[in-house]
Parts: structure tokens; C-alpha cells; sequence
């Protein structure tokens, strides 16, 4: 139980993390497409990424990846922009992949790993499709703005960690 | 309603009012949400300048009232990129009083240009903003964290400047509007001469 507690905190409560699945759930529930299966694919790639994990391949440029992402869906949120759904499934996708990624389980045994992978795997989605769920309902126009802005700091932040990374 | 306005209104200036004097940029490099939250609330020409963003979007009407403020993040991401990859720009700190001293007066003066002149103008501000800010962003696993911070800041002080800039619904409002304008341009005319 501590494990998967310990998993779903990673999972969701890393900035990183944080910025790229609010800004990707505003991004899907702006275009209003197919939520649950934009859900279901995260699923997907979210499970791909831990198959990764377990080939213990040398260290990613999953964090880098993953601010780029967030940099790019909050653009698209600023914008409001509506993506093509091919943007936004393969965006999705790749996204479970990289947050997958960047959560190694930290515990010592298969098991206990396994259940921290289950547990980031959760929180994840939850937190996805409740973003989803907020960004399909802001129907009002000072809804619609809110979540424009929300997009705008999303990017703002992103771009510029990015930079920093890149750069140092 | 409009009493819950005035309120909201009145707590966001005593807010802004009671902001410590301290300038923003004081070379220090901590990490953290709150470390960035708090960066440019305890500059005033940061906070001035960000404020009077927003009043003046209120002055403008739609779209700029919400324009402005979901742009004003983005411009200064850029400027922010330019101050960590080094990018010389002359007179930073000089461009960030002129912007409270110039949007100050554009307040005070009730200016409504066309939106691609104000938007020009707030954008060009907000790259020497974001540069002071890239400057300073301190690197390690904090960073994102305290660029969240700053750049949420940064837009809840818009929306205070919007918050106070509501009050031209009213006539003694629009009056105490202009004047938040006026004693904006003078903090940047402070700033400008070294007397802060």
C-alpha cells in the first residue's frame, strides 16, 4: 500500500510530471475528442514505457522529452488551438511512455516495484482524466480564457526550464 | 455582487501596497515553488510593472483584458531563454523601470491604442522582464518548481492589476484607476532616477 502511495506521489506530484499531463489533459479536453480513448492510450503507453524500464536500457532524455512536451500542449492551449487528433493520440501515447520513464521504481524487489508502478500508473491517470474532465466542462467564455492562461504559465514555465537545461 | 467586487478590489491593493520594498533582483539563486512565487512580489518595479499590465487591459476592453495576460507569460518565457543563454541586452534594468513608467502612463492617460500597439508594447516589456528572470533561474532539480512559482506570480499579479482595473464600472473608479496609473509612472520615474 505505502509502495503504490509511494508510486502515485511520483507519479503526479513531480513538477514535471505535473506540468506535462495538466497541460496534455487542457490540450485533449479543449479539442473535445475522444477523451476516454486519449485516456486509454496513455494507458498504453504509460505500460510500454514500464517494458522499457525492464530491459534496464542506460538513462533516458526522459525529463527533457517530457518539458518539451509540456511546452508544445500549452502552446496548443494558448492558442486554442484545435490539434489534429493524429497530434494528439500520438502526443498522448509518447507521453505515458516518457512519464513511465521517468518513474523508476525505487524499491528493492520485483514485487514492491511493481506495485510503485502500479501506483504512479493510477494517480496519473486519474489526475489525466480529471484534467480532461475539468477542460471538456469549461464551456463559459471565462472558462475557456482561464484555461487559455493556465496554458500560457504551463508553457511559459516549460520553455524556459527547457532553455535551462539545454543550456547548462 | 458589486460590493464583493469592491472588496476583492480593495484586499488586492492592500495586498499590493503592503508588498515589502525590496528589489527583485538581487543576484540570489534559490529554488522552490514558494522561493519563486515570492521573487517578483518582492521587487516593486516587477510588481508595478505587472499590475499596471493588467489595469491597462481592463482599460483596453476585450480581447486585451485577457490577451494581454495570457501572452505577457509567453514573451517573457522568450526574453527569459535570452537571459539564460546569455544574450547581451543593454539596459535591462533600466527597460523594466521605463516599462512601469510608460505603462503607467498609458493607465493615467487612458491611452487605448490599437491592440497589435499595446501588445507590441507589453510584449517588448516583457522580454527585459523575462531576462532579469532567466538570469537568475537557479538550475538542479528546483527549477521547475520555481519557474511554476514566478510565472504564477507573475499572472496573479495581472490579475490584480484586473482586479483593481474593475472599478472603472464606476466613475470615482475610473478615477482611482488613472491615478494607480499615475503613481505607477512615478515608481518607474523613481527607479529611473536611483531614488529607490
Amino acid at each position: 500500500m505505502t509502495g503504490a502511495l509511494v508510486g502515485g506521489l511520483a507519479g503526479v506530484l513531480l513538477p514535471t510530471h505535473f506540468l506535462v499531463i495538466v497541460a496534455l489533459g487542457l490540450m485533449i479536453g479543449q479539442g473535445g475528442r475522444l477523451p476516454l480513448v486519449h485516456v486509454a492510450l496513455f494507458a498504453v503507453g504509460f505500460l510500454a514505457g514500464c517494458f522499457v524500464i525492464a530491459t534496464a536500457i542506460r538513462e533516458t532524455p526522459a525529463p527533457i522529452l517530457l518539458l518539451g512536451c509540456a511546452a508544445l500542449c500549452g502552446v496548443v492551449v494558448l492558442a486554442a488551438w484545435r490539434p489534429p487528433i493524429m497530434l494528439t493520440t500520438v502526443m498522448t501515447f509518447a507521453v505515458g511512455i516518457l512519464v513511465a520513464l521517468n518513474t523508476p521504481p525505487q524499491a528493492l524487489t520485483i514485487r514492491a516495484a511493481m506495485i510503485e508502478q502500479v501506483g504512479s500508473a493510477i494517480a496519473a491517470l486519474l489526475a489525466l482524466a480529471l484534467i480532461i474532465l475539468i477542460a471538456t466542462k469549461a464551456a463559459q467564455p471565462w472558462q475557456r480564457i482561464g484555461v487559455r492562461i493556465v496554458g500560457s504559465w504551463i508553457a511559459a514555465s516549460a520553455i524556459l526550464v527547457l532553455a535551462l537545461r539545454l543550456a547548462r | 455582487m458589486r460590493a464583493t467586487i469592491v472588496r476583492l478590489a480593495s484586499a488586492v491593493m492592500a495586498f499590493v501596497v503592503a508588498t515589502a520594498p525590496a528589489l527583485a533582483h538581487t543576484g540570489e539563486g534559490t529554488g522552490g515553488f514558494l522561493a519563486g512565487l515570492m521573487h517578483p512580489v518582492f521587487g516593486p518595479d516587477h510588481v508595478v510593472a505587472m499590475v499596471a499590465v493588467g489595469l491597462w487591459g481592463v482599460f483596453l476592453g476585450a480581447p486585451a483584458i485577457w490577451m494581454l495576460p495570457v501572452v505577457f507569460p509567453l514573451v517573457m518565457a522568450f526574453g527569459g531563454v535570452l537571459g539564460i543563454l546569455g544574450v547581451p541586452i543593454p539596459g535591462v534594468e533600466t527597460g523594466i523601470a521605463s516599462s512601469a513608467v510608460v505603462l503607467g502612463l498609458m493607465v493615467a492617460l487612458a491611452a487605448r491604442p490599437p491592440l497589435w500597439a499595446a501588445a507590441v508594447l507589453v510584449g517588448a516589456f516583457a522580454i527585459f522582464h523575462g531576462y532579469a528572470h532567466g538570469k537568475e533561474l537557479p538550475d538542479g532539480a528546483n527549477a521547475i518548481a520555481y519557474s511554476v512559482g514566478f510565472v504564477i506570480a507573475t499572472g496573479l499579479l495581472h490579475l490584480c492589476g484586473i482586479a483593481f482595473g474593475l472599478l472603472t464600472r464606476w466613475p470615482f473608479g475610473k478615477l482611482a484607476v488613472r491615478a494607480a496609473g499615475g503613481a505607477i509612472a512615478a515608481t518607474g520615474v523613481a527607479y529611473l532616477g536611483g531614488l529607490v
